[in-house]
């Protein structure tokens, strides 16, 4: 009997310390929330600014972020049902166009993966690629944010030399020869082969909306 | 232990119960929990290739430690034995939370450079060894003390790393305003800011430690 209270007491002990520490972590979610909001978003025109080569200073305010944004990147919408969101870098909003970017996403490692691809006006050539959310292993998955990895990607194509829509993050060690070949990171295969998903279902995603839609 | 007196300090000596001044020499300097202990040095290594990264951390550490001590301290009577450790490992997430959603919210670059090791002070073995080592038997005030101590300890070794190590091997250290330069003679040594500049600084460290503390603990002998 003294031991059935015991179990209680520890039962009831759990509950009240998890609700408690629950109900708290809530409360400063809450509280902490819409300027959490205001960094994500900068951070996302942060991505798509640099992805798309807009030039900006690396220490602009997230108000200053979303100007430039305004004033430089036209969204568009491709496809008509469930269109795709293109940001299309246009300078000071002429007609001139410099490079579209499009967002992807997918399961990392351990966490999802969020980023975007930015082409050149012909559809088909890349112009960066830039990871806004990412929760890799640092040190090893987490380098795909890095500059040497992301940099190996521009002036890549999309598409391999069939005309077969896709990038091929090779192994490191092997040699990325072909024109869509990038490099992978040594001990991070599992992430770069999940990256290497996500960019490609985004490319496949976008050439298929382009045909769809007759561009 | 003295708990007979008074709920809050356990004694009448004092607000500590005589017991201050130790705990607190302990935690920074002959138990330091990173030079002379060496744990939690997953962190330690991770994040001190920027002085002010490495100071954001200690204060991430010490405010989880304080806070983590404090409640486990006032709950050591009536956390249940069997679950203690799950109930010390809820109170010190609680907190880590709390600090990380801070940092998100008001220092976002801070918050991305540190990444997912502010998260891991869950892990760190500092914090839980100071709930389950000390907070549990001793009272509150004493144990704030402790991980005020244990937070010191930490950050100042963390700090001493990051300064060497952003010094070396970026030429120069810039943090929150301030800023030292070694001068243009110098080339920066990449190597220190890499994971192996920090096993190198950190064993150097280690070894300075040990040697003012083997000097101190003969003292206190005679």
């Amino acid at each position: 009997m003294n031991k059935m209270r015991q179990n209680i007491y520890t039962m009831f002990f759990a509950v009240v310390l998890g609700l408690s520490c629950a109900l708290l972590l809530t409360a400063v979610a809450q509280v902490t929330r819409p300027a959490q909001e205001k960094n994500k978003e900068a951070e996302e025109i942060r991505n798509v600014l640099s992805a798309l080569k807009v030039p900006f200073e690396s220490g602009s305010s997230p108000a200053d972020l979303i100007a430039i944004f305004e004033r430089d990147v036209e969204k568009q919408e491709l496809g008509q049902d469930d269109p795709l969101i293109l940001y299309a870098y246009k300078p000071e909003g002429g007609n001139e166009l410099k490079g579209v970017a499009v967002r992807f996403e997918g399961n990392g490692l351990w966490a999802p993966i969020k980023g975007f691809l930015a082409l050149e006006p012909d559809y088909q050539t890349v112009r960066g690629l830039t990871f806004y959310e990412q929760e890799e292993t640092p040190g090893l998955g987490g380098e795909i944010v890095s500059e040497s990895f992301r940099g190996a990607f521009e002036s890549k194509k999309i598409l391999d030399a069939q005309g077969n829509w896709g990038i091929d993050i090779v192994r490191s060690g092997t040699e990325a020869s072909g024109d869509n070949q990038v490099a992978g990171i040594s001990a991070a295969t599992m992430t770069c082969d999940k990256v290497e998903i996500m960019i490609n279902e985004i490319i496949g995603t976008l050439a298929l909306k382009r045909e769809s839609d007759g561009r | 232990m003295a708990d007979n007196n008074c709920m809050t300090c356990g004694g009448s000596q004092g607000l500590c119960g005589g017991k201050g001044m130790v705990t607190l020499k302990e935690g920074v300097w002959t138990n330091n929990p990173l030079a002379i202990q060496v744990l939690g040095i997953c962190s330690a290594l991770a994040v001190t290739n920027k002085l002010s990264n490495s100071l954001v951390m200690g204060a991430a550490l010490l405010f989880v430690c304080v806070g983590s001590n404090l409640f486990v301290s006032l709950l050591r009577n009536y956390i249940p034995h069997r679950i203690r450790m799950i109930a010390e490992v809820a109170i010190i997430a609680t907190f880590v939370i709390l600090f990380d959603q801070f940092l998100k919210a008001y220092y976002w670059e801070m918050s991305k450079q540190l990444g997912p090791y502010v998260a891991l002070i869950i892990t760190n073995c500092i914090v839980m060894g100071r709930a389950e080592a000390f907070a549990l038997q001793n009272p509150p005030i004493v144990s704030i003390v402790d991980g005020v101590a244990n937070g010191i300890g930490y950050g100042v070794a963390l700090a001493i790393i990051g300064f060497a190590r952003e010094l070396f091997g970026a030429g120069q250290v810039d943090c929150f305003g301030l800023s030292i330069s070694v001068g243009n003679w110098y080339t920066p040594n990449l190597l220190m800011i890499m994971a192996p500049g920090a096993f190198f600084v950190f064993g150097v460290l280690i070894a300075v430690f040990n040697l003012f503390k083997g000097d101190d603990a003969e003292e206190d002998k005679k």
